[in-house]
């Protein structure tokens, strides 16, 4: 009897060991193909706004080679819902997706009249006419000459010439944001002009004519604002000679600065509009600027699975980071991961400086970016050097990576205590107080975001491996505005954001002990019958987060992890992905391969712990 | 002197402790006594060298005091090493400040730096040489005899088994920042734990002034790396010391991982490197010693003196408890060679001894205590106020050779005039502010974000105002005015 336990035991324990080693062996066959030079695989999906804009766009740059546009309208036409209309978060039909997904399957000669697209169009219609979509299908209408410019928002040029302290300056906008608006302006002024396949059926009309949209939001003052745009509009008709000038040069000046190493604006839609602005301002097809430009937004594109044809993803950055570093955590065994990931560390200046006080370090939010830092990467970034086995030369380098990115984690706080992900002031633009439409597109997230809580909770953990103490003001800071977080919100958080905050309570246990043990108490409420907590992704943090709060694995820890592996032998991680965030007009990504790499992270976890099947 | 397994009956001087500051008080009331008239009892409850490590970086002002003690000499013969001065680096890549000891002018060129055990083996050796002294190792004291006025007037002796009573006219306390006759004196104690410093060897350490104490910033807590051996061949073997807190994050065979993980990237890339070897090649547990600040206590009682950490011990970072317990050493043998011709009858040592021992005491010590706690805030950089004191420390250094040289001067013990602790305060005090309204890296940093800045700068600057104030008054203080009993 006594003999068969010991080899259920030594079964079990094998079968947790092999489990590993096979989510270890995806994770690292994810990062190779999310890595790979051509036929490059997708780890965040976004949705199809920007490939229908990036088909847009190459009417005017001639771009895609024929297997590239097939590719990306596979995906574009994958992703419409029998419905007719293109879904946006939640599953709910969006208008602008919809507006930009029939506009682009117009552009590439798709019959409008097909049914399909006519579904399409009555969606559209539906929902209010493409002039209510976002800012981003207006710019494109206004590109395409279907609309007057006048129903975009007005941007004083004259704002580029305050200096960055200013609260209207452009500086004070998100980094995205500014990615756009410079362009923006650019565009206006020229104005640019593409000759696009018609989109006029997408806007309802009155009397033959379109209805022009509100570009305010509704309420009194949205009407005075709505004025407002139009006295600016008016004053643009007055002649402003050198202001004017002094104003569009620093504009075409920070355009040109802007563009990293990789050839990128930031993401892809600040690309393409940037893009657009240079052929504007004269810049020929072939100014190395644009090829660039080109370039990566082609690298930003990869295979996802699904459909019969081969469907392409424009991702919004390319090989994310953030990702990338947890899939070389989960995959230890790749001797080249370390090595590439300390190549990718940041060594240049960057606007991301201008107001966080330390010197270029941390890590990009893609590789190959070398001036726009994230905290997220960041912390990803040395959770995979701290996992990593190294020779006495890496480990070298990883120590000097890993002092300067903690230096720029501690410079990233903001005011409040939480951290913030690519510029400080990033979630509190003042701006976006304005009751403009689109003015919330001015910031990143809001300072209320369950996103940052995530994040702070990720960097308190940093801090906490290189024996900064809670009587350090900065993580004093950090405590207690989660602190106010956990009081405030705790049963609505997510499990990952529970998970996280367990780490970090584990770590940095919070004043009073009830609140640590009301974290422990809702994350263990999470779990269910099977032993899950839901996809294998939430199942893998709360597992990470039940490892963390106790010295062994306990009853409700060994269920998850025995859940998690049920999901792994039965091939389940591979198809549950998980969602990851996105930015701008895109607020989500889908990571495929989120399954097996944080499958294969917390059963590790797990089994350091010394838990077992 | 005698090696001697049990005290006499009778003595001058009863000394408890033959570490540094023990040993150099021996050698320096042994030379006093020119005519040899005298008998000096030290004792030490270990037998050899006490196995924990524990200073060993000498200002030049000690190295002085060692010097002309008699012990330079065979500590470097045994292979103690002359340091030249100080630098500092912010962290691994950031700035790099040398302060060396030859730009103060008027006194000696070079400190000393010595193993522990090296040094306390030396000068045993040394006051060997002195047929007035009677050391005993493995002897405590357990209790001091008092006269009926309360004068102590000798002290009950533990060794071996036995307790022997020991008469003296004067006991004086070298036993440590646990001195046993603190205590036995009645005084409280009143040391505080700040935390413990980690020691590792390393051979040729990759550090960019190999003669210099070089404090590393930016982990936790400070780190200092310095010489304590040179070979024949001239290799130097150095000593890396960790500052860690009080509550130790990680205990046992943990610990060392995390060192590696918390303090080993803030280190340049070579010597982290060899301090990684060294705590991955290490055998046993790594050396600790406890950090302790002790508020100076009264340094002299009837018939008591407290000599060295015994008599007020602060953070090591600025490496000067050696220095004042060889101070208080030399202080003591001036005292002994004024009352060299005492008739027979009357103490060596007497009240009038004791009490100008403590007014000079009384004098450096609170300025060394004042100086270590302010540098080690200002080192570790653990709220808003010590990083802008942090930074306008390298921004005053780097301004000029003079700054550089009038802080070594302080923090050397070189300096004690209450004018330069003054103005040093004050413009190290105006750099944190200019550093605290213009940051290096930021060039929109936000005004909310320098205000916070300046407030914590300005918050520190006063919270040390009491201190500064209370140092001047120790360096300007009259003499005649009465202490407290």
């Amino acid at each position: 009897m006594r003999a068969s336990s010991l080899e259920d035991d030594v079964d079990a324990e094998r079968r947790l060991e092999a489990t590993i080693e096979g989510a270890s062996a995806r994770a690292s066959a994810w990062r190779r193909r999310a890595l790979a030079p051509e036929q490059r695989g997708s780890v965040a999906a976004p949705d199809v706004g920007v490939a229908c804009e990036v088909i847009l766009a190459d009417r005017l740059f001639r771009d895609l080679s024929p297997a590239e546009e097939q590719g990306l309208m596979a995906r574009i036409r994958g992703a419409q819902d029998p419905s007719g209309a293109w879904l946006g978060r939640g599953g709910a039909p969006d208008l602008s997706l919809t507006a930009l997904g029939w506009w682009a399957c117009v552009q590439v000669g798709d019959d409008p009249r097909e049914e399909r697209l006519e579904r399409a169009l009555r969606a559209v219609h539906a929902l209010g006419g493409a002039q209510r979509a976002s800012f981003s299908v207006r710019l494109w209408l206004a590109i395409g000459g279907h609309i007057p410019w006048s129903w975009l928002p007005a941007v004083p040029a004259e704002l580029w010439l305050l200096p960055a302290s200013s609260p209207f300056s452009p500086s004070q906008v998100s980094t995205w944001a500014r990615g756009i608006l410079t362009p923006y302006l650019l565009l206006t002024r020229a104005p640019a002009r593409v000759h696009l396949a018609s989109a006029a059926p997408l806007l309802l009309t009155r009397g033959g004519a379109p209805i022009p949209p509100r570009i305010t939001r509704d309420g009194l003052i949205g009407d005075l604002v709505q004025n407002l745009d139009a006295a600016i509009k008016a004053l643009r008709k007055v002649p402003r000679g050198p202001l004017l000038r002094a104003s569009l040069a620093r504009a075409q000046a920070w355009l040109a600065a802007a563009q990293q190493a990789h050839g990128g604006w930031f993401s892809a839609r600040p690309t393409i509009l940037s893009l657009l602005a240079l052929r504007v301002a004269g810049a020929p097809f072939h100014d190395p600027r644009i090829r660039r430009g080109l370039d990566y937004l082609r690298g930003a594109r990869g295979l996802v699975v699904g459909g019969e044809a081969p469907q392409l993803a424009q991702g919004l950055q390319g090989a994310p980071l953030a990702v990338i570093a947890r899939l070389i955590q989960a995959a230890p065994q790749d001797e080249d991961a370390l090595p590439w990931l300390l190549a990718q560390e940041i060594s240049e200046p960057g606007e991301w400086q201008r107001r966080a006080n330390a010197p270029a370090g941390g890590w990009p939010v893609e590789a190959g970016a070398r001036e726009i830092l994230d905290v997220e990467a960041t912390c990803a970034a040395l959770d995979a050097i701290a996992a990593l086995p190294k020779t006495a030369s890496q480990s070298a380098a990883a120590w000097a990576a890993t002092r300067r990115a903690i230096e720029v984690l501690l410079a990233m706080q903001e005011p409040d205590g939480a951290f913030a992900r690519f510029e400080r002031g990033e979630s509190s633009v003042w701006l976006t107080t304005a009751p403009w439409r689109d003015a919330e597109l001015l910031a990143y997230g809001h300072v209320d975001d369950e996103a940052r809580v995530r994040r702070t909770a990720m960097v308190l953990r940093q801090l906490a491996r290189v024996g900064l103490r809670a009587e350090d003001d900065r993580v004093r800071r950090a405590l207690t505005w989660l602190e106010g977080q956990i009081d405030a919100r705790l049963g609505r958080c997510a499990t990952e954001t529970l998970a996280a905050l367990a780490q970090a309570a584990a770590l940095y246990p919070p004043e009073g002990a009830p609140r640590r043990e009301a974290i422990e108490r809702q994350l263990r409420a999470r779990q269910r019958e099977d032993g899950s907590f839901g996809a294998a992704v939430t199942t893998a943090a709360a597992l990470i987060g039940l490892c963390a709060v106790q010295e062994r694995p306990c009853v409700q820890a060994r269920r998850a992890a025995r859940a998690l592996v049920a999901l792994v032998e039965s091939g389940a991680v591979d198809r549950e992905g998980a969602t990851i965030s996105g930015h701008g007009f895109s607020l989500t990504a889908e990571d495929p391969s989120a399954g097996a790499r944080e499958a294969a992270l917390a059963l590790r976890a797990y089994a350091a712990r010394g838990g077992q099947l | 002197m005698r090696k001697i397994d049990r005290p006499g009956p009778q003595y001058d001087v009863v000394i408890v402790g033959a570490s540094i500051a023990g040993c150099a008080a021996a050698q320096a009331l042994a030379l006093a006594d020119s005519e040899r008239r005298r008998r000096i009892l030290v004792i030490d409850r270990h037998r050899g060298v006490s196995p924990r490590f524990a200073g060993e970086l000498i200002h030049p002002r000690g190295a002085q005091i060692l010097e002309d003690l008699g012990f330079y000499g065979p500590l470097r013969a045994a292979g103690a090493v002359d340091v030249e001065g100080f630098s500092v680096l912010e962290r691994a890549d950031g700035r790099y400040v040398e302060l060396a000891y030859e730009e103060i002018v008027g006194q000696r060129p070079r400190g000393l730096a010595a193993h522990h055990k090296s040094l306390v083996r030396v000068m045993r050796g040394v006051i060997a040489a002195q047929p007035q002294i009677d050391l005993c190792e493995g002897w405590v004291i357990k209790e001091l005899q008092r006269d009926r006025q309360g004068v102590a007037c000798g002290a009950l002796l533990e060794g071996d088994g036995a307790e022997v009573l020991v008469r003296a006219d004067v006991v004086i306390g070298a036993d440590g920042k646990a001195s046993a006759v603190r205590r036995l004196a009645g005084l409280p104690d009143e040391r505080e734990t700040i935390g413990f410093t980690a020691g590792l060897e390393i051979k040729d350490a990759a550090v960019r002034a190999p003669r210099f104490g070089n404090v590393v910033l930016g982990a936790w807590g400070p780190m200092l790396i310095y010489p304590i051996t040179e070979g024949a061949d001239g290799a130097l073997t150095y000593r890396i010391t960790i500052d860690l807190p009080q509550a130790l994050p990680a205990k046992g065979a943990r610990l060392a991982d995390f060192l590696l993980d918390a303090y080993v990237p803030f280190l340049p890339e070579r010597l982290a490197e060899q301090t990684a070897e060294a705590l991955r090649g290490r055998r046993g547990a790594i050396e600790m010693a406890p950090t302790v600040n002790l508020p100076a206590p009264r340094a002299a009682l009837p018939g008591i003196a407290l000599i060295g950490d015994a008599a007020g011990c602060s953070h090591p970072i600025t490496a000067s408890g050696m220095t004042m317990g060889l101070r208080d050493a030399e202080r003591l043998g001036e005292e002994a060679r004024r009352r060299a011709r005492a008739p027979r009858g009357e103490r060596w040592l007497d009240e009038g001894s004791l009490r100008r021992y403590r007014a000079e005491h009384d004098r450096y010590v609170p300025t060394r205590q004042a100086l270590a706690d302010a540098i080690y805030e200002a080192f570790r950089g653990g709220n808003e106020g010590a990083r802008a004191i942090q930074r306008a420390l390298f921004e005053y250094w780097e301004s000029g050779p003079s700054a550089r040289r009038r802080s070594m001067a302080l923090l050397s013990c070189a300096e004690g005039r209450p004018s330069v602790f003054l103005s040093e305060y004050i413009k190290t005090a105006g750099h944190a502010l200019g550093s605290s309204i213009v940051p290096r890296h930021a060039t929109h940093f936000p005004l909310q974000d320098r205000a916070r800045q300046v407030r914590g700068a300005v918050s520190l600057a006063t919270d040390k105002l009491g201190l500064v104030t209370q140092v001047m008054w120790a360096q300007i203080r009259p003499a005649w005015l009465p202490r407290e009993a």
